[in-house]
This record gives structure tokens, sequence and C-alpha cells, in this order.
């Protein structure tokens, strides 16, 4: 807490809200448990333009994804129902589904690293929370009711017809863009088509979907309308645990305390740069004042650099008041990009992506499993052994695939029934079939390893597994046969 | 010790234990209501299936949804203790057809494309199926008993559970179309 | 500050007894993470037990869930207890000599327990394995505990209980009370024991005491200490003191009820399971109140978090609490554990409790503990930092791992075809296959979040090294209490918030068991009197809140009341369910008595740990009617001591496994799975080859189960033997007849004749199914 100001802030200015935060309390929880609801300022600049971009291009690839087709199916489709999930033409099938592992800690390592070296930079710029809340619905609420102290005004007011008009367009906007973004997020595990059909037919023969369709939408306008920040003040573990990820070779967005302390009206003498004007606290999404240091509520926006900025043009001092900077640099250190922990973390990166990709590399066309059918581990005839198995075979392409079944090391004499000609499966099939394996009373020697090898036509892939023929114990067969040699002989 | 709240609303509890005090804010009211709506759940909850008895214990549930279950695999095969219905399909080629494909999958690795088995290879594994004399009955009704429930001493597969009742169902009619109605059934001792 | 009068003395406190728990928590937790690390290798390489009896997942898992609980968790809460009581209450802890007991005595259990695990000892009940003579040593050791913390209390200058000592309070009573009641048993020797409940009873009890281990060892303790070394570390008020409050009645009351979550479309009757659900779903606020007072006490000292790894474990620590409280609801929904239930889903909620809330918040403890009781600073901040950043990324790993292998085998075990008609992977071992990588991955994370430890272990080593241990003291002033300042017995009986929450509670009770009239009037009553409460609440809320602060500075019926707001919950879900004749309870079947042989193969079954990863339930559900047969039935459990209802399916649902295949089927499976199961990772248990079969304790096992209540003939010693062995040497034949030489007297053929009579002992009954 080295950084902070530790004399209390000056009586407040005449335009300050009824809430100007405080260190000891969250803003947005009232004295009395209520929630007083935030009007943040439009900010301008360089990085609020920049996360406009940013926040347009990944709705666009959200949209588009379930959309695009490659290979014959969307870029991304998960086919919950016939457990297949298509990535950009490729498939991967239920028994791949682990590889979806690498999806989750790759992305966790991704926020790691970018973490370390950005702190939050997710929390402001990609969570979809806040994409869809300051680029969606909020663009609404300025379109719809005006700026930040003219939707103050209007809530604070009566409530006339005009109002009651505004606000009711207002939700029934958000309503729209709650159901549309329900059915978007919907599109990726129900095929498009399907989709359509879905939302053409009566609610009653889709009810599931429907009931889901329903909540997700509610819970949505839940959130966006009313919950907002208090979704990553209260709720979210992903923002606490990327705020202990930082060290003070971070940059997160901080307040040049040297430079602005003590706060001063321009022309008052032994007063830093900040002129304490308190546009950093207005345009704040959750409702914090920067100047108290990093904070829980922090969601890394830099709307409160835009909004300093443009006032230190104003005054014609340099910018910068409010930055991206690590603890270091604003304590007047030097930051240090390179440190053990973002190497580590970069190569824990490489090292992971090194693996997924050759985890993706292994996964073959096809894939099968052995399985003992029920029953015994294995028959004896009078004049045989027999151990028997189901085979499935599952073809993962979106072709056709033939598939030969043969074994490897297997005694001479050994006979083979089921898979004697090479299988055809459609594209994305599968097929369970039983294959017996015979070895005659007189050939058998005891159980043995022998392996089961699966390939295609033109033998591009080979999958194997190694199998035990279980028998008896040749010498209790032998042992048997004695006795019945005897009893032909007493006979 | 810690410096007065900088917001009047705020209280600072005055007793300090080890130094350590303690502020008497509220957490947000939604939170509360979170208890509340929780604590109604129950009550609802506990009305609706304990008192009212309006929700099917689980037990009958699920006994329920079985039976909806054999109803549906019923709805898609026959009768199977109606041996007349079992020769009718085993004349109907759409049936036969569909009984020769699953057939050809999944019982030639004993049986032989045939059906013929150890009376065409001796060594093969299975019975023959297109003779008279039968190991676990003949009649259409037992064939279907085999064919579903396996024999598992012997390595015959329950297929039921793995096809499904209709496809059994067509196994037994493509096997029955090897046969004849009335014709003499000779059941061998298990060997 | 309050105004205190008499003298001033300097006292000093016994840290000496706080650096030895801190101690024997870092090496016991080193151990227990050891073990995890290497049963989570056993289920990926089975060869990984070495061929060893003593080393094979069923008997090593018990140890690991008994080192991490008891040993690591155990200690690391006794070390926070006696650190900050001390200080809170500003005394020395009253005895040296209870100290020490305690201490010893409970390295002397954990020992014992490390000892008698790996030979295959146990009660086979989770978290509560250890066998009867232990658990009197815990009892007593409780008791040490116990009276040592309330004779120090007794002898506090510091009049107010500050709310860490609530909690702690809570905890060792609980504690006490569930320890007991579920470890309630008959010996049959000295090593042996049935319990005293049976079936359902005995699953109820069980899980009652299994859910509020979690609550009252790995919770209440753990909050307790946040509540001292949170704001200590952070140098900033609690966030919230009528939270405090809201949130310690609230957890210690409704946590009890939750019990039965674990037992879900189970055989469990329907009103405890629908207790269970909705109590859980109750318990979400309670539970993220402690977190956010935690969070929001941190709030003010956030830009800490970039350079105090104190707070760093801290901060963390209280987010997994809070995800883990968010995931236990979840998982309470009848429907979302019809999918989770007996998966790795469970497996990867556990460790983000245990690895993220207990091991963090214990690592940020003794990070903080160690240069105030060696008086020199931390060896390397660097690499407190290290331990923080590699034991995430274990965490990740490990959840993550955990979350997709429980989904993905939850989903393929209910997943149908043909219209819903048949599974679509009826081979458990085609589900066991998928998660395989995963499993694989858990290593990697657990592995990593070890290294953390050590990493630890190493740092305090080298911090305590040649550094002189110092123990903390303090002036104080002994107070002479004023007259008046404490409540009385009826100052307790007779206050508001008792009397409403009295009869608040009975009439609920009324409108929840009666039908009517009586139940119109029990639901009138009880919205009357809390709409009431609240109305006296809002006009007389000072007087309230005096009360309360009265009752802080009254240790004794502070403790009373914690003890009824605990013992409710547990009363009314248990009472009723073990008064009952249990014959009563049988869903219209009801089990034959096992005869002698399998009574013996039950015990090899329970003493191998086969309920580690085998369920004997089959759910209310269609997906395991259809794998594994009609569901389950009280009265088929009803004589069984200890219930092995199972909580986890690494492998498939046993209930109705018997005759489903011959015997040699088993033998052969059990030599070696991997024999009839291509890919199983169960192990092999060749030792059952070997090891003679104890027909000798039989008769006084069958005495006492007889004792229970459980229908046994009054057959003589020799006839039990002889019952015995007689069916040994059929079975024996049948193999042999199969082509398995085997001698009768092994393991392997009682075992055998256990597993052939799963789900064949039961006839049905005429007795309608009760309905309490």
């Amino acid at each position: 807490m080295s950084n902070e100001p530790t004399h209390n802030p000056p009586p407040p200015a005449p335009r300050r809200s009824a809430h100007q935060p405080v260190r000891d309390s969250v803003t947005t929880i009232g004295a009395d448990g209520s929630r007083p609801f935030l009007y943040p300022a439009d900010a301008r600049g360089r990085f609020t333009g920049a996360r406009r971009w940013a926040a347009y291009l990944l709705i666009a690839v959200y949209l588009l994804l379930p959309w695009i087709p490659v290979g014959g199916y969307p870029a991304v489709f998960l086919d919950v129902a016939a457990r297949r999930f298509h990535f950009f033409g490729f498939t991967l099938a239920a028994q791949d589904a682990w590889l979806l592992f690498f999806g989750v800690s790759g992305l966790g390592f991704a926020l790691f690293f970018l973490t370390a070296l950005f702190g939050r930079l997710w929390c402001g710029w990609a969570c979809p929370q806040t994409v869809f809340l300051d680029h969606v619905y909020r663009r609404i609420e300025r379109w719809i009711e005006g700026d930040a102290p003219a939707r103050r005004a209007l809530h604070a007011g009566p409530m006339t017809g005009a109002r009651f008009f505004r606000s009711a367009v207002k939700h029934a906007l958000y309503i729209v863009a709650s159901l549309a973004i329900t059915h978007l997020f919907l599109a990726y595990f129900v095929s498009l088509p399907e989709l359509w059909n879905y939302m053409r037919e009566a609610p009653g023969e889709h009810w599931a979907s429907f009931l889901f369709v329903f909540i997700a939408a509610g819970v949505l306008y839940f959130n966006f309308a009313w919950f907002r920040e208090q979704l990553c003040i209260v709720i979210c573990p992903y923002g606490r645990l990327q705020s202990a990820l930082t060290d003070d070779h971070t940059m997160v967005i901080g307040y040049d305390t040297k430079r602005g302390e003590p706060r001063g009206k321009v022309g008052t003498p032994d007063a830093g740069a900040c002129i304490d004007c308190n546009r950093c606290v207005q345009v704040c999404p959750t409702g914090i004042d920067i100047r108290h240091g990093l904070q829980l509520e922090c969601i890394g926006c830099a709307a409160c650099i835009d909004a300093c900025d443009e006032i230190m043009v104003k005054v014609k001092r340099p910018k910068g008041l409010i930055r991206y900077d690590s603890l270091a640099g604003l304590s007047g250190r030097v930051t240090r990009w390179l440190r053990p922990r973002t190497l580590v973390y970069g190569v824990l990166l490489l090292v992971g992506a090194a693996v997924a990709t050759f985890a993706f590399s292994t996964v073959k066309p096809a894939g099968f499993l052995v399985y003992r059918t029920g029953g015994a581990a294995y028959y004896v005839g009078p004049d045989e052994v027999r151990d028997q198995f189901m085979v499935r075979l599952v073809n993962k392409r979106t072709v056709p695939a033939t598939l030969t079944v043969g074994l490897d090391g297997v005694p001479a004499g050994l006979r083979q029934t089921g898979f004697n000609a090479p299988v055809t499966l459609p594209p994305l099939g599968e097929t369970v079939s039983p294959l017996v394996l015979v070895v005659d009373r007189k050939a058998y020697r005891g159980p043995f390893k022998f392996t089961v090898r699966v390939q295609d036509e033109a033998g591009s892939f080979t999958l194997s597994r190694e199998v035990e023929f279980m028998g008896p114990d040749a010498r209790l067969l032998k042992e048997e046969e004695e006795e019945e040699h005897e009893k032909d002989h007493r006979h | 010790m810690t410096p007065p709240p900088e917001d009047p609303n705020i209280k600072l509890r005055e007793h300090s234990y080890d130094g350590i005090q303690e502020y008497d804010q509220r957490l947000p009211n939604w939170w509360l209501y979170t208890l509340y709506g929780a604590i109604a759940f129950w009550i609802v909850y506990w009305f609706i299936a304990i008192q009212a008895g309006s929700v099917q214990p689980d037990g009958q549930r699920v006994q329920a949804e079985m039976t909806r279950i054999a109803a549906v695999k019923m709805a898609s095969s026959i009768d199977v203790s109606n041996d007349a219905k079992f020769w009718e399909m085993s004349k109907n080629p759409l049936f036969v057809d569909a009984g020769r494909q699953t057939f050809n999958s999944l019982c030639v690795a004993c049986h032989l494309p045939s059906l013929r088995g150890k009376s065409e290879t001796p060594t093969a594994v299975g019975p023959d199926l297109t003779d008279t004399a039968w190991l676990h009955g003949g009649t259409p009704k037992e064939i279907y008993h085999t064919v579903s429930g396996g024999v598992l001493a012997k390595g015959m597969p329950a297929w039921e559970p793995v096809v499904g009742q209709k496809k059994t169902a067509e196994l037994v009619a493509y096997i029955l179309s090897h046969h004849h109605e009335g014709e003499t059934i000779t059941v061998q001792a298990s060997n | 500050m309050t105004p205190t009068t008499g003298q001033k003395t300097t006292i000093e406190f016994n840290d000496g007894i706080v650096r030895q728990f801190m101690l024997a928590s870092l090496i016991w937790g080193i151990v227990g993470m050891l073990v995890g690390v290497l049963i989570a290798t056993q289920l990926n390489y089975w060869q990984a037990n070495f061929g060893q009896a003593w080393l094979s997942f069923g008997r090593l898992r018990p140890l690991h869930t008994n080192a991490v609980i008891f040993a690591f968790v155990g200690n690391m809460m006794f070390a926070g207890i006696y650190y900050s009581t001390q200080r809170l209450v500003k005394a020395r802890l009253a005895s040296d000599f209870l100290s020490k007991l305690h201490f010893w005595g409970w390295q002397l259990i954990i020992l014992g327990a490390a000892i008698t695990l790996p030979l295959g000892l146990t009660r086979g009940k989770e978290y509560a394995e250890l066998i009867w003579p232990i658990n009197i040593a815990v009892a007593f050791i409780w008791v040490v505990f116990a009276v040592n913390f309330f004779w120090t209390l007794a002898r506090r200058n510091e009049k107010s209980l500050y709310v860490a000592i609530w909690f702690y309070i809570a905890t060792i009573i609980t504690v006490a009370m569930l320890y007991i009641v579920n470890h309630l048993s008959i010996p049959t020797s000295l090593l042996h024991s049935y319990p005293v409940f049976g079936g359902v009873q005995d699953g109820l009890v069980q899980w009652w005491y299994g859910h509020n281990a979690v609550a009252f060892f790995l919770t209440t303790p753990i909050l307790g200490i946040m509540y001292y070394f949170l704001p200590k570390a952070a140098e900033r008020p609690v966030y919230s003191y009528r939270l405090s409050v809201i949130h310690f009645w609230s957890l210690v009351f409704l946590y009890i009820w939750a019990g039965p979550h674990h037992l879900l479309n189970t055989a469990l009757p329907n009103w405890l399971q629908l207790l269970g659900m909705t109590f859980s779903l109750m318990l979400w606020a309670p539970s993220w109140g402690g977190m956010l007072n935690g969070l929001l006490t941190l709030r003010g000292a956030w830009g800490k978090l970039r350079t105090d790894p104190v707070i760093k474990f801290f901060a963390a620590g209280v987010t997994f609490y809070g995800m883990a409280t968010f995931e236990g609801p979840l998982l309470s929904i009848k429907s979302v554990n019809a999918l989770a239930h007996y998966t790795d889903w469970i497996i990867a909620h556990v460790h983000a409790g245990a690895l993220g809330w207990n091991g963090f918040m214990a690592a940020g403890m003794f990070y903080w503990l160690v240069p105030r009781l060696w008086n020199k600073p931390l060896y390397s901040t660097a690499l407190a930092n290290l331990h923080f950043w590699v034991g995430l990324v274990g965490i990740l790993l490990y959840v993550s791992a955990m979350w997709a292998s429980g989904i993905t085998q939850g989903l393929m075990l209910n997943a149908t075809t043909e219209g819903g008609t048949i599974l679509k992977y009826p081979n458990f071992l085609e589900t066991l296959n998928a998660i395989r990588p995963l499993m694989l991955l858990r290593v990697v994370g657990g592995t990593l979040y070890l290294t953390g430890f050590i990493i630890m272990g190493y740092n305090i080593w080298r911090s305590t090294r040649g550094a002189a241990a110092v123990n903390g003291t303090m002036e104080v002033y002994v107070e002479v209490p004023a007259p008046g300042s404490r409540l009385g017995f009826r100052g307790v009986v007779g206050s508001a918030p008792v009397v409403y929450t009295t009869i608040i509670l009975f009439a609920a009770c009324i409108w929840m068991f009666s039908h009517g009239v009586l139940m119109f009037l029990g639901f009138c009553a009880a919205a009357v009197t809390t709409v009431l409460a609240i109305a006296h609440f809002e006009s007389r809320g000072k007087a309230w809140a005096d009360w309360y602060d009265k009752l802080l500075v009254s240790a004794l019926p502070f403790t009373i009341l914690t003890f009824l707001a605990v013992a409710v919950g547990g009363l009314i879900q248990i009472i009723p369910m073990i008064t009952i004749d249990r014959t009563l309870q049988t869903e219209d079947r009801v089990a034959r008595v096992y005869t002698p042989l399998e009574l013996a193969g039950r015990d090899i079954y329970v003493s191998e740990g086969c309920y580690n990863c085998h369920s004997q339930m089959i759910r209310t559900l269609v997906p395991d009617v259809m794998r594994y047969g009609d569901y389950s039935r009280l009265g088929e459990s009803i004589w069984d001591h200890p219930f092995q209802w199972g909580s986890k399916r690494t492998g498939p649902d046993l209930s109705r496994v018997g005759g489903k295949y011959n015997h040699a089927w088993h033998y052969d499976h059990l030599q070696n799975p991997r024999n009839i199961s291509t890919g199983s990772n169960m192990p092999s248990y060749t030792w059952l080859m070997e090891k003679d079969t104890d027909y000798v304790s039989l008769s006084s096992k069958i005495r006492v189960q007889r004792m229970l209540g459980v229908p046994f003939p009054a057959w003589s010693p020799a006839m039990i033997d002889s019952l015995a062995k007689e069916q040994a040497k059929a079975i024996a034949k049948e193999l042999r007849a199969e082509g398995r030489y085997v001698d009768p007297d092994k393991e392997v053929v009682a075992l055998i004749a256990y597993l052939q009579s799963l789900g064949k002992t039961w006839e049905p009954t005429g007795a309608p199914a009760a309905k309490p």
C-alpha cells in the first residue's frame, strides 16, 4: 500500500455522485444492502476505441463460428446428441473427448501467461460479460436513454409516459439481444437447420431446448439489465485468481501517485498533476476510484486512462497520469518483462501446445476397442479352446472408411472367424461385431498374448492393441486327456 | 489501530481482538434473497412432494420409465410368445432381409453365412441352424429366448441387450426362413 | 476500548505446541499427498502396487483420505487454533501437559492409522475406516483437546469471544458428536468390529458423519483460522460483523442437514433425499457469506496481492472455497447428481476444496507463522511465490482433468440408442477407456501440487534452520467482569432470539411431519412466529444486538446454543430412521442372512477396500437399471454391517453380480482382471489365492451380528465352521470342474461365495413398505 495516499480525500465537490468510492466498502453495495445502480459516463480515446473494435471482432467470431462450414460441418459444432465434436473440419469422437482437456487447460495457461504480463486483460477486453455488456447492452441503453447524466436524471425523475415508453423499448431490446445470444449459444450444440426447425415448430415438441432457451435468455437478461458488475465483484472466481497471478512487474492500470499527489485545482501551489476532477471515477463501470490503487473490482477496462488523458490534454499536462504500468514502474523502477515467471509460463505454454499438437496428430481417423464377450474368459470344447471378443470399430471421418482387422503373434493353426473380410463403415459410423478365436486342443500350449491390428485400405494408419488369449493351464488339459484315455482303455 | 472509516455510514466496531477490528457492513440484499428463495423452494417442494404426494416416488417413476421402454420395444417388435406371428414374419422378405443383415454382421462368426455351422465345417463354433435338431428348443418362441438371452456357459452371448428387441426378432425371422412351419423338431440333450 | 480493571501482567504464550503441530502438518501433508499421487498412478498403471497387498489401491485410498483429513488438516487446524486462541482470549493454553498429550497422542494415532490401514484392518466406512481401538484413542485425544481449549477459555482475559472462537467451539463439539455416533461398534476381536447400525441406517449415519466431517473438520475450523490470520495478514478490519453472525449460525445449523445429498437417487427414503437436496441449496448463501467476508476484508489490501505470498494464498484459498461451495449445491440437485455421482466430477469437487481451500489456507498460514514463531524472515519469498504458481497450475490441471473425465464418463454411461431402449455403451470398460488419458493428466496435476508443498517444506526448513524459536508474549490486564455483563441460564433461555427460534423450529417440525389440520396449524404457527420475530427484530434490533454482545462473553451458554443448533438437523433425520423397526423399511424385499462363508467373503471384500471403487446400489435411474438390473431396495441391504453402497464407480456396480458369471470367471478375474476385461485398471488380487480364509473368527463375528439383531440361526461354533468349509469345498469343486485348481481354504473361495450371493439373497415379503 506504499504507493497509495494516506490522507483523507478533500471534501466532495458538488459534481460528485452520492456514492463516492471509499476504501472500506464496495460502491455498489449500499449501507442498507441495496444496490446503487451505476451510470458510468462515456469515455473517449484510444483504448475505448480499440476495445470497441476488439469487441466487434469477437462478437463477429462468436457469431460466425457455427455458420462457416468447414469440411461439411460448421467450423465449431459440438454435437452432444451424437457425441461428435467438430472443430474446423476436424472431428473428435466421444472416445477422443479427453482432448477437450487441452482446450480447457490451454485456455487456462494462456490466461496465466497473459495475466502475468498484463493483469486482468481478459476481463476488460475479451470476457463475454464485458464484451456483451459494454458493446451491446450499454450501447442500447445509451441509444435509447441518452448519456450518463441524462440516464441518471431520467431514473431519478417521476415515471412519466415518455420515461415508461423509453424504458419499455430498452427492455424489449434487451430481451431480443438475450434471445439472440442464447440462440447463438445453442447453435454451437444443435446444427443450424435443426435449430431453425426448433424455432418454427411448437415449443412443446422440443420442450427441453425451449426451456433451456427460455431460462438461459432470462438469466442473460437479468445479468445484463441489472446484475452487471455484481457478477464480476461477487460471483466470478477468475477475476480473483487473475489478481493473485499478478506481481510487481505486471502491467496493470495504475495511478501515478508520485506525480498526482497532492491533488489540487489548476493553479494551486505545490499541487500534483491530479486536478481531482473525478472524471476517472465517473467513467468507471465498477464504481471504484483507481487512485486508491489496485482493487478487487477493477476489470482493467482502461476507461479511466482515456478519461484522465482527455483531461490532461485539456489542462495541458502530459498524458499518462493513469496508465498501464507495473507497480515497479509506478514507483520509479524499471519494469522487467522477462522474468522467471513469464519465461516459465511461456515455456509451459509452448510445451502444452506441443503436447496438444502431438496428441491431436496421434488421433487416428478411426478408433477401435476389443473386449471379451460376457460369460466366461474362455471355452473349452472337446477339441478346442476358444476365446470370444467383441470389436467396436469407429469411423471418425466424414467419408466412408474400409477397415481390415488382422492378428499378429498368434500361433499357427489358430482359426479366426469374424472380420475375415474388410468392413466398410459409413461417415462417422460405428459397428460392433464378434471376433472368435479357436485353437485346436492338440496345438494348445497355454495362454498367450497377441495383437489385434486395424488398418485402412490404403494402409495410411495402423491401430493396435495387445490382447491375451486365455485358456486353461495346458497341463490340466493334458491330465484330463490322459484320464479320458485311461477310461477308454478300460472300456 | 484502524483509522476511522472515510464514509460516516460505515460502522467500525470499537472492540479490538488482538488488533483485529470489525466493520459492520451489509452484504447485498440480493444475496440474502437467494437464502430466502432457497428456503421458500424447500417449503414448496416439501409440500408438493411429501405432503401433497404429487411427485411420484423414485422407485415407481423408474419402474414406469422401464415399462414405457419395454412398451417401445414391444411396439417395434412382436408378441414374442406368438409362434404363428413369427412364421408370418419369416415369410416377409423385408423383415427377413433386415434379419440377414444383422446375422451377417454378428452371427456368421460362429454359425457361418450358410447358417449351417458345424454341419458345414466341423470346426465351426456354432451348431447348424438349418436342420431340425435343436439344443435349446426349436419353436420360434424358444429360439427367440435363446438368441435374446444367450447361452453364456457355451459362449453364445445375449444379443437383446446389444441390438435391441426388434433386431432380435428379425434375426429369429431370418433363421425361421430356413425352416417350415410344422416340421418335426427334435431336441437333443445338451452336451 | 472496554474499560479494564485489575492488575497488569505479562503472559508468555505456549507457541512450542504451535510449532510442533505446524511441522507435523507439513510432514504428514507431504506424506498424504505422496500416497495420493501413488494411488492416482495405480489407476493408470495397476502394476504400481508392485504386487503387494499392502500397497494396493483399496487399502491405500483410505490411507490417503485419512492422512490428508486427519493428519494434514488436523495438525494444521490444531496449530492455527492454538496460536490464535491464546491471542484472541489473551491467555496461555491452560495446560502444558494436556497440550503435549494432545500432540503426541494425535501423532501416535496417525502412526497407528498408517500401520493398520495398509494391513487391511478397516471398518469399511469412508473416512471412518480406523479400527475400534484407534477410535477410542481418537475420541480420548479429542476430549483432551476440548478440555485444554475450554479450560483456556475459562481462564481468558479477553471476555468477549471473537468470531474465530465461535467456529472453533462449533468444530470441537460437533466433531465429537459426529465421531462418536458414527464409530459406535461392537468388537469381534482386538482388531475387528461391526458398526451397530446396518443397511440404510448405517448409510444415513455414515453420510451424516461423512458430509459433516467435511463441514466441521475441513471447513469451520479453517473459517475460524481465516477470520484470525486473514485480517492479520491484510492488516485490515474484517468486512462485516453482522455477516459473521448470520453466516456462522446459518452455516452450523444448515450444514448438518445436507448429509443425505450423498445418497441421492438411492434407496434412501425420499423425504431424506429431499431434505438433503433442499438444505444443500440453502447452504449456498451462508457459505458464500464466509467467502465474501474474507474476500471483502482482503479488498482493502488488494494491492498486496502482487507482492505478498501470504495474501496470494489466502485470496486463492477463499476463491476456491467459493467455487467448491457453489459446485456443492449444484451437485446436490438430483438431476445433476444423477450424472455426476459415482464419477470423477465428485473427485474434482473434493480436490477443489482440499487442494484449493485447505491446502492454500494452510500454506498461507504457515508462511505467515514461520517468521513470527522463529523471529526470522522467511528464507525466500520467491520460493513461496513459486510454490503458489506451481500449486495453482497443479490444481488447474487436476480439477479440469477430473471435470472432463466425470462428465465424459457420465454421459457415456447414460447414453442410449435404438430409441432409448438399449445402452449405447453396454460394456463399462468402454467408458473407462475413454477417460484413461485424463486419469494420467490428474497424476501430473497432483505431482505439481505436491512439488509445491515440497518447495514449501524446503523453504520452511531453511527459514527455521539455526533460528531460535521464540514464544509470543502479551501484556494483559486481568479483567474482573462487571456484574450483569454475562448471561445466566434465564438470560439465555428467556431471550427473544432463542424463544422465537425454538418456536419456529418446533412449529416447522409439526408442519413437516404431520397431515391435515395439524400440518396447516404448524405451518401457520411457523409463518406467524417468523413474521413476529422479524417485526420484533426490526423494532428492537438494538436489544437483540446487546443480548448477543452479552452472549459473546458467556462461553458456556454460547457453546450449549451452538450444540443445540448443530444437533437439531441430525436428530430430525436420524432418530426416525434408527428408532423405526428396520424390518418395516424393506420395500417389499428382505435379505436372508449370509452363509458363514459368504460373511467371511464379505469381510475380505471390506478389508480389501473394494467399496472404494465398486458401489452396491442401483439407483432409481433408467441408465442404472438398464445397466445393472432392477433398482436396489432397502430390504436387500438390511443386514449389512457395515453398509457397502459405495460412493464411486471406478468399476461397475456389483449389487446384482451374483450368478451373472460362473465361478471360474471370478477366479480368472481376481487373479488378473485383464484376463477377462481388456483394459481394466483393477489390481490383480493374487494374494487372495495364497492367504487362508479366517474361519476361526466366524463364530464370534456371527455372535456379534446376532447381538446387533441380524437373524442368524443359533449355530454352534462347530456348526459354523463346518458350514463354511462345506460351502468352500463345493465351490472349489465347481472351480475344479471348470479347469481351475484351487485350495478350498483360500480367501478367493470365500470372496467368490460372497460375490455370487450379491443380488441373490433377497426374498419378497408381504409387509408394506414403511412411509414415515
